[in-house]
């Protein structure tokens, strides 16, 4: 049991990270990004690749988070130029592309068989028990320094006034400030955010394959980041920890509900995940941790 | 009540500030500026008048970069910045507010004083990671700038309350006190009394005057608020259906039949 809850916190976290990437591009930001797996596929496979290769995991993880941005720039650029429900698409089909490119570029991702025999971190202490507890204490500590530095960010100038991009892009720009840069800069920092989430993934999980990187994934992050109030990073944090929770509790469910498969129980779920997001925006609109202003 | 910061020492009444010069724009076939052309002269109080989609919303978003004009040329202190982005042209000196005001609901009063301001270093991204007194220093100053609109403006009592919770008022001094932080040499108001309480137009235009007087800045204001409107400026443009019908000292302007019956139907 207790290995089972490590494994579920590991995943909770990596989705922390995701959540908070995304609750920067659109919390703080007002950039939708529907797109949020894409960059979590970039990074996972690029620190794969990269340890496949012979290369430190350290030094993966990081050219993981910058591949992930420097990927992110032309969509960034897109940003500028769409409104947002054109923003949401494009971003959605570049998701669909990425995942359909690592399907197809087999000399290079081994398409649909999948990239088996990742490095796990800390594989020197064995596979689970300590070195998954290693893995949760370094994810802990990632996510401690990127909520302070996002708590930091958005008290800042900078923070604000991407905050005031947000509310009003049009009255940004009546005030002589430019706001193409900041929103090319957020979406980068949280694409960042999105391959690191990946790295991880990919060093816990050992075996990637396309079908891991379904819009599927972007749907939790969002949904994480509206039960935790969007615009918050607390949120963000409490967000995908009640996701996992939810979904996590919803496979214990089929012992309750009799008659129904494994494979049922998964679209009940899918459905009970769904509901459960549209009770919270009809109820608490502002998400767990936002208040009502 | 008086503005503070410095007192400019001279005003220049005679120079052109902003001009307008034949301008036209078209919305698929409907004319809505036709061959528009005014100006303001440095430190003056300018009114434009005319009936609802006489197009001097048009007008301002046009002169403020954010629609392209069709033809025709807008000029900012001598230069040409028909080609130039709302950013370049509000970096200029030119401000404006919006009919409906375009707040920053999320963030408090004193944060959209804040955002508004000049900030060099604060609003980089590398100001996160590093620098972090040089911040400090440098909001600690835009902190007492803005606190001092805010005081003049009387919005002391609501500095830390979202805007968002503002009344429509409160909102169109929250504007008027954002482009204030900017440093302007002069300021586009579109309908700064709608919707305000008659005691607060006052204040409004109190403001407005001892803005003018200490300061030196222009004001263009679009209004329908005519006898607020006459007490405040010096110059009054009509505008009836896309063109400027007449301009002239406001009393004289609003006397004229052709003005009544554009602007008013004819039974004043």
């Amino acid at each position: 049991m207790t290995a089972y809850l490590v494994a579920v916190g590991i995943v909770a976290l990596i989705y922390m990270l995701l959540t908070i990437g995304l609750n920067l591009q659109y919390g703080y930001t007002g950039l939708i990004n529907f797109g949020v797996v894409a960059f979590f596929a970039i990074g996972a496979y690029t620190s794969a690749l990269l340890a496949l290769h012979g290369w430190w995991l350290v030094p993966a993880f990081g050219v993981a988070t910058v591949v992930a941005a420097i990927v992110a720039y032309p969509i960034g650029l897109l940003s500028l130029r769409l409104s947002d429900e054109y923003l949401a698409v494009v971003t959605l089909g570049f998701s669909e592309v990425v995942r359909i490119a690592i399907q197809q570029e087999e000399w290079l991702t081994k398409g649909v068989q999948g990239l088996p025999g990742i490095p796990r971190m800390f594989a020197f202490m064995g596979v689970g028990g300590d070195a998954d507890v290693a893995i949760l204490a370094v994810l802990v500590a990632c996510n401690v320094a990127v909520i302070g530095l996002m708590l930091h960010l958005v008290r800042s100038p900078y923070g604000r006034l991407i905050q005031a991009i947000r509310d009003d892009e049009v009255a940004v720009e009546a005030m002589g400030k430019d706001p193409r840069r900041l929103k090319v800069q957020v979406f980068m920092l949280g694409a960042g955010l999105a391959g690191l989430a990946g790295a991880f993934y990919a060093h816990f999980i050992t075996y990637l394959s396309p079908d891991q990187f379904l819009p599927l994934v972007t749907f939790y992050v969002w949904i994480a980041m509206i039960i935790g109030g969007t615009g918050r990073t607390t949120g963000a944090v409490a967000g995908s920890l009640l996701l996992l929770v939810f979904l996590e509790g919803s496979r214990f469910a089929r012992d309750w509900v009799p008659g129904v498969s494994e494979v049922q129980m998964a679209s009940v779920r899918l459905a009970l995940v769904g509901l459960g997001l549209v009770l919270f925006t009809l109820y608490r609109p502002q998400g767990l941790m936002g208040s009502r202003r | 009540m008086s503005a503070p910061g410095r007192v400019r020492a001279s005003r220049n009444h005679a120079g052109v500030l902003l001009a307008a010069s034949g301008v036209n724009k078209h919305f698929g076939g409907f004319k809505v500026l036709d061959d528009v052309s005014f100006e303001v002269g440095a430190g003056r109080l300018v009114g434009i008048v005319g009936t609802n989609g006489a197009g001097k919303s048009t007008l301002f978003a046009v002169v403020s970069g954010r629609l392209d004009s069709d033809a025709g040329s807008v000029t900012f202190a001598g230069d040409d910045i028909t080609r130039l982005d709302p950013v370049r042209r509000a970096r200029l000196g030119l401000g404006r507010t919006f009919q409906v005001p375009r707040e920053f609901a999320h963030l408090t009063v004193r944060e959209n004083f804040l955002v508004a301001a000049h900030c060099e270093y604060g609003e980089t991204l590398r100001s996160v990671f590093g620098g972090w007194r040089r911040v400090d220093r440098e909001q600690r100053a835009l902190r007492e700038r803005a606190d001092g609109w805010i005081e003049f403006l009387g919005l002391m009592h609501v500095a830390g309350e979202p805007a968002g919770s503002l009344s429509g008022g409160q909102k169109k001094l929250l504007e008027l006190g954002r482009m204030l932080m900017t440093e302007p040499r002069c300021i586009l108001l579109d309908e700064p009394f709608a919707g305000v309480n008659p005691v607060l137009v006052e204040q409004i235009s109190q403001c407005i005057r001892d803005l003018n007087a200490t300061r030196g800045i222009a004001f263009v204001v679009i209004e329908h608020h005519l006898t607020a409107l006459k007490a405040l400026v010096q110059h009054l443009y009509v505008m009836d259906r896309g063109r400027v019908i007449a301009d002239g000292d406001p009393a004289s302007v609003l006397a004229q039949p052709r003005v009544l019956e554009a602007y008013m139907g004819g039974v004043i």
